[in-house]
């Protein structure tokens, strides 16, 4: 039942996304001809402008447009990029999984660095080795993550020559060999460094936060009632409670993690959605750009819809209750 | 503004740094056309010149100044970080008010909306916008606010919800105020500390995502900001040349610090910098030498304990020379106002006292060994296996994500070497005992009554078959029923475990019923004890004296006695039949519709100056009448009519006319009062409410009102924070605001359980004087038979809604007629000074 009711409720979420998509060219200002077939359009005759927006449907009703839109994207055709010339949902299926695989990284990583240095700060604060702690933490979270790529690439790309600052494997490496998979790795690190290193203090604010709140309940005097030593009760008891408002708290920020990672991509040119996004931008390629969006949409859609069914194996409390509205 | 700061900051240095990072940043962008020695729109020097005298920071790619560029970038970026920030945060605040505080379809779509603005991916979202609205500023203010308010107006949502649980808003309601002006003088002040660390939060956002835009080229590039002196250097690859230095790092860093100063204004306004740590048994111990010594054949001996708090300088000693003996199979009951040391000693006897205490001498003997002499990092062998703890709040003692099987079991597997089987039966077998059916062991705390949960804690407090358990306050909070099931098996425990126990109560009466021997604890010392008849007996302090007279008995002679209104005088409120359903609502075919019945058929009548007592444990309906009886709600069937209007056929404009004659005064002082008043203002609002505007008047009629309830006058405590205030002198504060207005007719919500037994008599004083001067008619709730037998006339006895006992004091309680009163008379056991065999406590 309460499955049901949270199917029910992304479904809405993505008919809006889907909305969204669709309405963003049409309510821009000026001609939205412009936004859907490109700029050409500005220098056509009337004949053929009006040729050109039949062919696009553009001449129909809105809402043969909308069903038009809708039945494009269950039959995988979002038109074709102008700066590829390839259907848009090939060119952003292959720039999927390498966005994937930086955000999966990176993700892991910051919740782990994040948690754990976290826990320990909790557990030891006050005094001014964590004051010291907090505030190189703050600072690094308040880095701008483009500006820390740019420095990595100064520092490790530039002027040790540690690792490639371009793309994400190396094109003389045949895929599928140890050679392609080392220059996978080899690139991948300065990326999810700089989103680890960006990232990771909101982690480490939030779990330690929800650790000291939860070192704060009665659960936790109780535990020691009954015998247990510090660090069971810190483990066994505080933190257990703590981890859901983390995990609450990573699955909203997912959002923002895919944020920080499209222009993390873009100054490492690495080939994902961000890069795509920012190359669409700039080429004026208003279809692939609407693509990057409904993808990456999805994406965040489907994480949280998956976060969201993982949950209630975290809180009883949530498993057998039933909402009354 | 300053006790803002002290309310809401944790750590003021993180704010003081963060200000005055924030302030320079401003300042200097504020006035830097000023400051700035060149035009950075001009060309002003040599294309990529190095850093000079002239030129600080060198020149960029169009011979600029960079030094002039990054003081005039702070302008655009701080600029649209600040508007952006003000604009989301807006938004946010209004949608959190009307969702929350409206609640209903409202509530559902507006959160709907969030949602959906939540799933969306933002920084795509922003850059996309950006490209189909078109660059600009304003653009990136629009956009970056539109993306940026769902968060935190769900966030304040949530808070809003809290604030309309609160009692303050309840009593506000009761009042009389509109919607309107409860969100404006309760639900926005006390949501505006919150609205704050949002605004910080996303101003801090949106700096970096406005220079995330600049430097992908998509603001306008024509506009010197941070973001956009990157862009520029970007494209013109400076970090390969050495031009990074003072072409890159600078900007970066004036980012970083903006967003910095931030995250420190808004970590220090979070609340959560947090005091340093301190453990469970992280006190201090500096022992004179020698206590007493091993004393043969009692279970624990605490001789000559004392214990200081140090705080702020000032050191409070929360015990002082306490001595305490308990004999081997005995209860010793440990009684005392809240403040006077008892948990105190229990924490130190359990070595699980923190830091800024001091235990400054003594001795804790359980059975051969000084429990003080244990390092508090061995004590974890004791603790939970010769010595077991039930702590105060035993609703919430128990972890909500583990099952209960699993903590009892935790609790036999911390000290006894077991299997996970045999320790899961012998979990079982400890439910047995307490009487918890097995298949209730893999429920979660949540999904069991509160009696219950007190079984389950007693049950882990037992797991390891203690010698000493200390008990405090286990069984405040619960039914008075549940009460007496609680105590006789824990007496029946206590035999068949041979068990010593100390119970901490501030419940007298509770603790006469079953306990051996008595100690009475008064402002940090042990002022008696001995042997619970000589005691009831021949109290020798003069407190102690005071506290067994403050409780009236049952049976004894009535104390309040008031000449019979009868038929004399017309009813001022009457409640004729009435009747109250609440339905959950039917979202989906097939799931089962829920219907609590609230109240059936209930009637009643009231007159001038006549106290009624209405009498139910929580979820009896109590509640309910109440809600009705004030016209917040509206009977499904049967009448109510105050002072021959019929209350739930009224508009809502002549219901708060009439709300003037009537009043609610709420159980808890704390709760019902809200702390951001003035005293003024608290008692004052009844006044506005009914039009009054007149400010001299008002503080004239507020005066009368404080004095009425024996408060001072001055205009230095009208302005005063009742959170400086006592729970009594709270309590009084509500009584003020209850006769302001002189009202007709008062129901009293347990106005005096939450209040220390010495502050009861004088509240019930007042209760009576307002009565007798101004002829009040009450409603009296309460939960305490005795006291309700004593100070009411008449009494109504309410069980699952239905009305099942009314009458005379006297009679209701002398001959109960239900079985359900019965019960509640049979469980009142009280300290009997001259027949201490008579009163039941040799048959428990």
């Amino acid at each position: 039942m309460i499955y049901l009711k949270t199917v029910g409720q992304y479904l809405f979420i993505f008919f809006i996304i889907l909305c969204i998509n669709f309405a963003l060219p049409r309510i821009a200002p000026g001609d939205p001809a412009i936004y859907l077939v490109g700029e050409d359009i500005q220098n056509m005759s009337d004949e053929e402008r009006n040729n050109v927006l039949a062919e696009f449907k553009l001449d129909r009703p809105v809402l043969t447009q909308f069903k038009h839109y809708i039945a494009g994207i269950f039959n995988g055709d979002l038109g074709t990029s102008l700066i590829y010339g390839l259907p848009v949902w090939s060119v952003v299926l292959s720039r999927l999984p390498w966005t994937l695989l930086v955000m999966g990284v990176s993700l892991v990583i910051t919740v782990l660095i994040g948690m754990v240095l976290g826990i320990v700060a909790a557990w030891k604060r006050g005094g001014n080795k964590d004051v010291g702690s907090l505030i190189t933490v703050m600072f690094m979270g308040s880095l701008p993550p483009f500006w820390i790529a740019m420095l990595l690439i100064t520092l490790f790309s530039a002027t040790l020559e540690w690792f490639p600052s371009f793309g994400a494997y190396a094109i003389s490496a045949e895929p599928g060999s140890f050679e392609f998979f080392v220059s996978v790795l080899d690139r991948l690190f300065l990326p999810v460094l700089t989103l680890t290193l960006v990232n990771a203090g909101r982690m480490f604010l939030t779990t330690r936060s929800s650790m000291i709140m939860a070192m704060e309940e009665d659960y936790v005097m109780m535990a020691h009632a009954k015998g247990l030593k510090e660090i069971a009760v810190v483990f066994k008891h505080a933190f257990r409670n703590a981890l859901l408002p983390v995990y609450t708290y990573t699955v909203l920020e997912m959002g923002q993690l895919i944020a920080g990672a499209a222009i993390i991509e873009t100054v490492f040119s690495y080939p994902g959605i961000g890069n795509t996004i920012y190359e669409s931008v700039i080429a004026r390629d208003y279809s692939l750009l609407q693509g990057c969006f409904l993808i990456i949409s999805i994406s965040i859609l489907l994480a949280n819809f998956i976060a969201d069914l993982g949950y209630p194996l975290l809180d009883p409390r949530v498993r057998r209750s039933v909402t009354v509205g | 503004m300053k006790r803002f700061l002290q309310r809401y900051t944790s750590d003021k240095r993180f704010l003081i740094a963060g200000t005055i990072i924030l302030g320079l940043l401003l300042l200097s962008s504020a006035f830097a056309p000023l400051i700035a020695p060149f035009d950075p729109y001009a060309q002003t020097c040599t294309p990529f010149a190095r850093p000079s005298s002239a030129h600080w920071l060198g020149c960029n790619d169009m011979g600029q100044d960079l030094f002039s560029e990054l003081l005039y970038g702070g302008r655009t970026s701080l600029f649209v970080g600040l508007f952006a920030a003000f604009y989301a945060t807006l938004v946010a605040t209004a949608v959190a008010l009307f969702s929350g505080y409206i609640g209903g379809r409202v509530d559902t779509i507006l959160m709907r909306i969030v949602d959906v603005v939540m799933a969306l991916p933002f920084l795509p979202l922003v850059i996309v916008l950006g490209v189909f609205i078109g660059p600009g500023i304003g653009t990136q203010i629009f956009v970056i606010a539109l993306v940026m308010w769902a968060p935190s107006a769900r966030e304040l949502r949530s808070q809003v919800l809290k604030i309309r649980e609160t009692d303050y808003i309840d009593a506000s309601i009761c009042m009389g105020s509109s919607s309107v002006s409860v969100i404006f003088r309760h639900v926005l002040p006390e949501l505006m500390p919150l609205v704050i660390p949002q605004f910080i939060r996303i101003a801090q956002s949106a700096i970096l995502i406005e220079s995330s835009l600049s430097f992908l080229g998509l603001g306008n590039p024509i506009i010197k900001s941070w973001g956009s002196i990157l862009f520029f250097a970007n494209t013109r690859t400076a970090f390969l040349t050495g031009a990074w230095l003072y072409w890159v790092l600078p900007p970066g860093f004036c980012i970083a610090l903006a967003v910095l100063s931030f995250a420190f204004i808004g970590f220090s306004l979070g609340g959560k910098a947090g005091m340093e740590y301190k453990p469970y048994g992280s006190f201090i111990r500096k022992l004179r030498k020698k206590g007493g010594q091993h004393p043969k054949g009692k279970a624990m001996v605490v001789d000559n304990l004392s214990v200081v708090y140090h705080s702020q300088g000032k050191h409070l000693a929360a015990a002082k020379n306490v001595n305490l003996s308990l004999n081997r199979n005995e209860i010793i009951g440990v009684v005392g106002e809240s403040g006077c040391g008892k948990s105190t000693i229990a924490m130190a006897i359990l070595s699980l006292l923190k830091a800024p205490s001091e235990i400054t001498s003594g001795t804790v003997y359980l059975g051969e060994k000084d429990l003080l002499k244990i390092p508090s990092d061995e004590f974890y062998r004791l603790r939970g296996k010769r010595l077991a703890f039930i702590p105060q709040n035993a609703m919430s003692v128990l972890n909500p994500v583990v099952s209960i099987k699993n903590q009892i079991v935790e609790a036999i597997q911390t000290h006894q070497d077991l299997t996970s089987e045999r320790a899961g039966e012998r979990a079982l077998e400890l439910l047995d005992m307490v009487e918890i059916p097995r298949e209730r062991a893999d429920s979660y705390s949540h999904e069991i009554s509160g009696g219950m949960r007190q079984r389950i804690v007693l049950a882990m407090a037992l797991a390891n078959d203690p010698e000493v358990l200390i008990a405090d306050e286990p069984t405040t909070g619960l039914d008075v029923l549940i009460q007496k099931e609680i105590i006789n098996l824990l007496v029946k425990l206590k035999e068949s475990f041979s068990l010593s126990v100390v119970f901490i109560t501030h419940d007298l009466p509770l603790v006469v019923s079953f306990a051996d021997r008595l100690a009475v604890m008064y402002r940090s010392r042990l002022v008696e004890q001995g042997r619970m008849e000589n005691l009831l007996k021949a109290p020798r302090h003069a407190y102690t004296k005071g506290l067994l007279a403050s409780f009236p008995r049952l049976k004894e002679e009535k104390r309040w006695r008031r000449p019979l209104v009868g038929n004399k005088t017309d009813p001022l409120m009457q409640v004729i039949n009435v009747s109250k359903t609440y339905r959950a609502s039917r979202r989906f075919p097939g799931r089962q519709k829920r219907e609590v019945k609230a109240l059936r058929a209930v009637s009643f009548e009231i007159r001038k100056g006549e106290i009624v007592g209405l009498i139910g444990k929580s979820g009896s309906g109590k509640t309910t009448l109440a809600k009705l009886m004030m016209g917040l709600e509206q009977p499904d069937q049967g009448e109510i009519i105050f002072n021959s209007t019929h209350l739930h056929t009224l508009g809502s404009f002549k219901r708060q006319a009439i709300l003037r004659d009537l009043h609610l005064i709420f159980q808890d002082p704390y709760q019902s009062i809200r702390n951001g008043m003035r005293i003024l203002d608290v008692i004052s609002e009844p006044l506005k409410i009914s039009g009054m505007a007149h400010t001299a008047n008002i503080k004239n009629r507020v005066r009368e009102a404080l004095d009425e309830v024996n408060l001072p006058t001055g205009d230095d405590f009208l302005n005063r924070n009742p959170s400086e205030l006592s729970g009594g002198q709270r309590q009084r504060i509500s009584f003020a605001r209850a006769i302001v207005n002189k009202p007709k007719f008062i129901i009293a919500d347990e106005p005096t359980s939450m209040l220390d037994v010495s502050l009861r008599q004088g509240m019930l004083g007042l209760m009576e004087s307002i009565r007798a001067k101004y002829q009040v008619g009450f409603l009296f709730i309460t939960h305490d038979l005795a006291l309700a037998r004593h100070f009411c006339d008449r009494l109504l006895v309410l069980k699952d809604g239905v009305q099942v006992e009314e009458g005379e004091s006297d009679t209701v309680i002398n001959n109960p007629v239900h079985p359900y009163t019965r019960a509640l008379v049979d469980a009142v056991r009280e300290p009997d000074l001259l027949d201490p065999d008579k009163n039941g406590r040799k048959s428990a």
